[in-house]
């Protein structure tokens, strides 16, 4: 339970119905611990439909992947449809380009922020979207791991730090928690920040909201505690004006996240809840519809572009912040390597994962790159997965906090290590 | 005198987990019956019921939008609700890319606004609540995302209607051929456009996963050794792998839909949404599945009938179904025994034409269900339907509300994935759910969203409560919303609503008196059933 008792929440609210707009009257301080600035923030992506990462970053010049693949589901060496060259991939001999669509990713993998790993994903053969998706929330390798685990691996990573830094350790950009958040209580979940989280009804309903929840011993009311108190950790650093109207965000460094779609919001909202200097410790995000059993060249080009330019805008856009957040994106399978005749791909396995960070030795496709031909296929019908995606996970956190994988990932034994991050900083 | 109602009786709790509450005027005769009579009368539900009959008349619903040159005019009209009974060809033209027809994007969402707006007032208005409580269930098991695209919202009538509704209480094999035949499901899972040679395998993966044998049923670990699956060799395989899903999509190729595709050079299928098979886009070849063997060539629909025969018929499904049906009816992990029972009952029954029907009556009469009081959370339209029986508001649904649902955690025929709404109490507490409900409850008081305005004085007259003062008044209000108080929270919900605790009923004020309604409504006890 959060250490906030009901004479500062009852103060907060009172404060919030009386006080002038300013936040700085808000007389909230008491309410966060003080927040560890040098804190380092985890953001993590869920690429939700099994996204397909040949499709992403295909081996554009394998004679293989030509023969298996309609020229429409493949990046292209040239003519409109040319992919963008990405230097550093795993082999020299094939020509691995990044859909064109991506062009923001392909100016922060050329800046060497980015770095992609490719043939990664789960070493379990699942091809079930929610049990993959599961697994890896859970972060675990086996189906009989899941039933073992109860809670989700940032929370693990979260605990394992041995302090809650804030009265907010978690933000989820999504309307519930995904499983890497469970087991965490103080996490909050809102589709957007960026119209401030007012107590809801004003402060007078809240103050009786916390009346009626505040003495309940079951989960309900512990969520109903929690939905009063952590948005104010929020709230309370949206700037208004002086009739308490919200202000317009204004990105910095000249960013610009015209051109980021549906994307905008929620990476305006992670670039803000950054900059809050709440202490957070992880932020996630759900960008979902990568489901592409058919149509799929026009859905991936509409999902990808807002994807790619919205990250890129948010990477600017932090400029300040850059060495102390790392952000990850992950799906749960990559798909079949043969397309189907609906002119779309059905669940497959290995994957593709990016990694952003100031200090990932980005510029550079990570992994070992197993073939297409049939003996080096799994299954023989799917890109074979040679990095669990629990490498990259593990190393990130090491990275960020200095946490054992062992902790996190108690049945993972750490492989090779990839080299993601520039250690010396 | 009238007194208020009793929340331990068995009814009671009945028609708060299996309906949306009561209403005034029904409580009376309602607690009359016993559980069982209730459920005989409720699972008798006829078709169609004068009073909702009569509000789906009356109902408008505005649409509104700009001209655009040479394509249409402009349009702001509060329009009546005209694609319910349609057949799916009047609804489908608008999409025929022979005869153009250019419309607003919101004419071609109209169906679906439609479909929300009658569950709504169904929702609250149906004397037949079980029915609408197994309609959600089947549409979230039967998950269509009726917001992914047009089509799928122009389908939504048919699939509501003719799908859901029509099998509800009936037969599961039945049912799983009309949601397999289904416009909706055709083109949510991408059936419509699978075809032999390297079919598509979206709906043959959700068939087993989502529609029958369940996740946990399935044995990726086997992947293709068909003959390692524990049963295989004696033709009962306890579980499917990958290569039941290859050879499930095979045997689905050729179930599509009329949408003016050529078949040939010389014919093209007319254009009109309905369900139709072609034999020459079908792979006809012999398959295995489930450790059954499919002759090649088989009689038309032969291949994907035999497969939802096997599934409807199997122990998994029939496991899988019990425990989800029971988790809906009563809570997280059911107690086994219930489950065993019911599992048992489904395979027995697989035949009869009421086999759902038997399911529920069996689920519902058990000791068990009545054990698992205040154990679910009330979903946001289950929140949103209770409060307005409760009040009596003269109910007119809108798009505001339906959204007001969605940021509440139910997007009704919306969810993102094919797995539906989770059927988890958790999920309906995050922060941003718990504000959005919270948020619910008072917009309804306050008629913020134009939904209907309440007469708290007349309703809690209605159910026999206290009108003296102010005081009196809430006191009751959160006694007829079965939740046990502190005393203090009386005066302070009054205090809140800008009334005064010693003052008579303040009768100037209906809107401060919706409002000490509305937070008596938004305490725990309330939120849970």
């Amino acid at each position: 339970m959060i250490n906030v008792n009901r004479r500062e929440v009852l103060k907060a609210l009172a404060a919030l119905g009386v006080s002038s707009c300013l936040p700085s009257a808000f007389g909230l301080r008491n309410l966060a611990f003080a927040a560890d600035d040098k804190q380092p923030i985890l953001v993590v992506m869920h690429i939700r439909g099994g996204w397909d990462g040949l499709n992403l970053i295909s081996p554009a010049n394998d004679l293989d992947f030509i023969a298996a693949r309609q020229t429409e589901l493949r990046v292209l060496t040239e003519g409109k449809d040319a992919g963008y060259p990405l230097a550093n991939a795993m082999t020299d001999t094939i020509d691995f380009r990044l859909h064109n669509a991506a062009g923001g990713w392909a100016e922060l993998y050329n800046n060497n922020n980015l770095a992609f790993i490719h043939a990664c994903g789960l070493a379990d053969g699942t091809r079930s979207h929610f049990v993959a998706t599961d697994m890896i929330e859970t972060g675990v390798g086996t189906q009989v791991d899941l039933m073992r685990q109860t809670n989700g691996w940032i929370t693990r990573s979260i605990k394992a730090q041995g302090r809650s830094v804030s009265a907010l350790d978690a933000v989820a950009l999504s309307n519930g928690f995904a499983g890497d958040l469970r087991g965490l209580h103080n996490a909050l979940a809102t589709l957007d920040v960026n119209n401030g989280l007012p107590p809801m009804g004003g402060a007078s309903v809240s103050s009786m909201l916390w009346q009626m929840y505040e003495n309940r011993n079951d989960e309900l009311g512990e969520a109903g505690r929690l939905a009063i108190q952590l948005p104010m950790n929020i709230d309370q650093r949206i700037l208004r004006d002086e009739h308490n109207r919200v202000l317009p965000y204004v990105p910095e460094n000249g960013a610009n996240y015209d051109k980021a779609g549906s994307s905008a919001i929620p990476f305006k909202s992670i670039a803000r809840l950054i900059k809050m200097d709440l202490g957070l410790q992880a932020i996630t995000m759900d960008y979902g519809m990568w489901d592409t059993h058919d149509n799929q060249p026009g859905r991936f080009r509409t999902l990808l572009e807002p994807l790619s330019n919205g990250m890129a805008a948010f990477w600017n856009d932090i400029n300040a912040y850059h060495d102390k957040v790392v952000v990850v994106l992950l799906s749960e399978f990559g798909r079949r390597l043969r397309n189907n005749k609906s002119n779309g791909t059905d669940h497959g396995r290995g994957g593709v994962m990016a990694v952003l960070g100031g200090q990932v030795k980005g510029g550079k496709i990570y992994g070992n790159w197993p073939g297409l031909g049939f003996a080096q296929l799994d299954e023989g019908v799917d890109l074979a997965v040679t990095t669990d995606y629990r490498q990259v996970l593990a190393e990130t956190l090491e990275h960020i906090g200095g946490r054992k994988a062992a902790d996190i990932f108690p049945s993972f034994k750490i492989g090779n290590r990839l080299g993601l991050f520039d250690e010396s900083a | 005198m009238k007194k208020l109602p009793d929340h331990s009786s068995d009814i009671m709790f009945a028609i708060h987990r299996l309906g949306y509450g009561p209403r005034a005027e029904e409580y009376d005769s309602l607690v009359k019956q016993s559980l069982a009579g209730w459920l005989e009368e409720q699972l008798a539900a006829p078709e169609s019921e004068q009073e909702v009959s009569k509000r789906l008349d009356a109902c408008t619903i505005r649409i509104k939008y700009e001209a655009a040159e040479g394509k249409w005019s402009a349009v702001d009209e509060m329009r009546p609700l005209t694609s319910l009974s349609k057949p799916i060809e009047d609804i489908w033209r608008v999409f025929d890319p022979q005869k153009p027809m250019p419309v607003h994007g919101y004419e071609l969402s109209r169906p679906r606004v439609e479909v929300l707006a009658a569950t709504l007032i169904r929702s609250v208005y149906s004397h037949y609540q079980l029915r609408e409580v197994i309609c959600q269930f089947w549409h979230d098991h039967f998950h269509v995302n009726a917001f992914a695209e047009d089509r799928l919202a122009a389908a939504l009538p048919v699939y509501d209607r003719d799908v859901i509704r029509k099998h509800c209480f009936g037969n599961f094999r039945a049912m799983l051929e009309a949601v397999a035949c289904s416009t909706s499901m055709q083109y949510y899972l991408s059936n419509q456009s699978s075809r032999a040679g390297a079919a598509n395998e979206n709906y043959a993966r959700e068939l087993f996963e989502l529609h029958s044998f369940g996740r946990e049923n399935y044995l990726n670990d086997i992947y293709n050794r068909w003959r390692d699956v524990p049963g295989a060799l004696v033709g009962k395989p306890v579980g499917y792998i990958d290569q039941d899903i290859y050879e499930t999509a095979r045997a689905f190729t050729g179930w599509t839909i009329e949408d003016g595709r050529g078949i040939d050079n010389y014919r093209k299928l007319p254009f009109t949404g309905r369900f139709t098979y072609v034999e020459s886009w079908h792979d006809g070849n012999q398959k295995r599945i489930l450790a059954t063997e499919f002759d090649p060539y088989m009689d038309a629909m032969a291949d994907g009938r035999k497969v939802l025969d096997l599934i409807a018929a199997h122990p998994a499904t029939a496991q899988h179904m019990a425990h989800k049906l029971c988790t809906r009816l009563l809570g997280a992990n059911p107690p086994a025994s219930l489950t065993a029972r019911v599992a048992e009952a489904w395979r027995s029954k697989s035949e009869a034409p009421d086999q759902i029907a038997q399911i529920l009556r069996l689920i519902i009469l058990s000791p068990e269900f009545l054990q698992s009081r205040g154990r679910k959370i009330k979903r946001p339209l289950a929140l949103m339907a209770n409060y307005l029986r409760v009040m009596g508001t003269n109910f007119t649904p809108n798009e505001t509300l339906v959204n007001q649902l969605t940021a509440a955690g139910q997007r009704l025929f919306g969810a993102p994935t094919p797995e539906g709404i989770p059927d988890d109490n958790n999920y309906f507490m995050g922060t941003n759910a718990m504000r959005n409900r919270w948020n619910l409850i008072l917009g309804l008081a306050q008629n913020t969203w134009g939904n209907g305005i309440s007469d708290p004085a007349a309703a809690l007259t209605a159910w026999g409560g206290k009108t003296s003062s102010n005081r009196e008044a809430a006191a009751d209000w959160f006694r007829l919303l079965g939740v046990s108080f502190d005393p203090k929270w009386i005066d302070m919900a009054i205090t809140t609503a800008g009334l005064m605790p010693s003052a008579p009923l303040s009768l100037d004020n209906q809107k401060g008196l919706a409002m000490v309604s509305a937070l008596a409504a938004l305490s725990p006890d309330f939120q849970n059933c």
